[in-house]
């Protein structure tokens, strides 16, 4: 009989099916050198994603004062009745209507373009001028059937917001916007006050109101 | 007494001494010669030393992917020429582009055979897939050159993509924010991919270095590395038929 226990048919059979304890340690520290290699490239990954980043901050102020959009106040209403002012390098537009003033961050929901202000939005899209004029809180002489029309794809919203043409999937949202204390607007990208999924063309109700420059709370989706 | 060549002119015998040191044989005069040369020449020993004439026939298939390869060389060429006057920053990179039509000589030309052989290499790349598919130059023992191929199909269209933003025009900057949103829509390494094209969440400062250091040095790098296998697979597995 052989010394070695494996040098038999026999034994040479088990050989194959059994692992040797150098096999084992090799197949061990292969897993381990694998999972380290894994572990580190992921976090190797991260110096693609930096700490900080150099985005604009979401947080601006604009270059138009509450005065200019509003033409000054009188008995606690905006003189200028309707008015739109835009910070399109900025994307972010600002609104007034009867019911008072909202920001809309113009990033077009389809695929992220910066939706043009037009007067006449329903041109050419089978919907009828006087579904745009209706939008908005705006007395019937100070309608107009204007919105905002995507130079990408074709996307068009009305003066709230609301999609009704093109590819895009849902509104644009509104951000929060404050009056500072020289007179100008705060506007803050990142703070919501009103977002809408697929379908919803509920208007929303936040405004920044004219008598107290204060808004009045009632956020949507947010 | 008749002397030997090199003593009787030395001139000649130089000559003849730095030829030799850079091609190892005169110009080929048999089959023999012709493939020792070939095998000798860094650049001649890619291709196989001997190929059928039915082989180099080119026909309907027009050796689509060597002009690919051309129009990668042509890109290569002009766009180490943009380099010398475009600078990657938002501040500059519009001026630079405009700067090479209209203030460096000769700029305007370079700019428009980049634009227009990048258009073609996109172009002859699809119509060589399509030819390999055609013909089933596909099947084996070529289907791990085709998987090359798929890759390199890959990198053409990334190269297009990334050197669409360079320009820093109205265009370009709308076609990437458009680009990098569709690559957003990809279930959860989506909104990562995006953020890691665009160094941000805008179309920016950071964007514009990221598709910059990948247009010009790590896709052509893996681009060239791919194009050693597919070559070299190309030379092993022989042609189909024609090129």
């Amino acid at each position: 009989m052989a010394l070695n226990p494996y040098e038999s048919p026999r034994g040479r059979m088990r050989a194959r099916a059994e692992t040797t304890r150098r096999q084992f340690l090799m197949i061990m520290g292969g897993l381990a050198a694998a999972g380290a290699s894994l572990v580190g490239s992921v976090k190797v990954l991260g110096f693609m994603f930096p700490q900080a980043s150099s985005n604009a901050p979401a947080l601006f102020k604009t270059s138009f004062t509450f005065d200019q959009l509003t033409g000054g106040v009188a008995n606690g209403k905006a003189v200028t009745p309707v008015n739109v002012l835009s910070e399109t390098d900025k994307r972010v537009t600002v609104v007034l209507d009867d019911a008072g003033i909202y920001a809309v961050y113009l990033v077009c929901t389809h695929l992220g373009c910066t939706p043009n202000y037009v007067t006449d939005v329903t041109t050419g899209s089978g919907v009828s001028p006087t579904v745009a004029k209706g939008r908005g809180a705006r007395a019937p002489n100070q309608q107009l059937p204007n919105g905002w029309a995507c130079p990408c794809h074709g996307s068009r919203y009305f003066i709230d917001s609301t999609n009704f043409y093109g590819p895009a999937p849902r509104p644009m949202d509104w951000v929060n916007i404050e009056v500072t204390p020289d007179g100008f607007f705060a506007v803050d990208r990142a703070a919501l006050v009103a977002t809408r999924g697929p379908g919803n063309n509920q208007a929303p109700q936040w405004r920044l109101l004219i008598s107290t420059q204060k808004s009045n709370g009632k956020t949507l989706g947010v | 007494m008749s002397a030997t060549p090199g003593e009787a002119n030395p001139v000649r015998a130089f000559v003849a001494q730095l030829w030799g040191s850079v091609f190892r044989h005169g110009l080929p005069t048999n089959d023999k010669v012709a493939a020792r040369t070939a095998l000798t020449n860094f650049f001649l020993h890619i291709h196989p030393v001997r190929v059928k004439k039915s082989a180099v026939r080119v026909s309907y298939t027009l050796c689509l992917g060597g002009l690919s390869f051309f129009l990668f060389i042509l890109l290569t060429i002009t766009g180490l020429f943009l380099m010398f006057y475009y600078i990657p920053s938002v501040d500059s990179a519009y001026q630079n582009v405009k700067d090479l039509q209209f203030v460096a000589v000769f700029g305007d030309i370079i700019r428009n055979m980049h634009r227009w052989a990048a258009h073609a290499m996109v172009i002859t790349v699809w119509l060589h897939m399509a030819r390999v598919f055609y013909q089933g130059a596909y099947k084996p023992p070529r289907e791990f050159n085709w998987v090359i191929g798929t890759f390199l199909l890959l990198i053409t269209l990334l190269l297009s993509f990334s050197g669409y933003l360079l320009p820093w025009d109205q265009l370009a900057i709308w076609a990437i924010t458009v680009g990098t949103n569709m690559a957003k829509y990809a279930p959860i390494v989506g909104p990562y991919t995006r953020y890691l094209l665009l160094g941000g969440d805008q179309v920016a400062q950071g964007a514009l270095i990221r598709f910059y250091v990948l247009h010009v040095i790590a896709l052509p790098l893996i681009g060239f590395l791919l194009m050693v296998v597919h070559f070299w697979r190309v030379r092993k597995d022989g042609f189909t038929g024609g090129l």
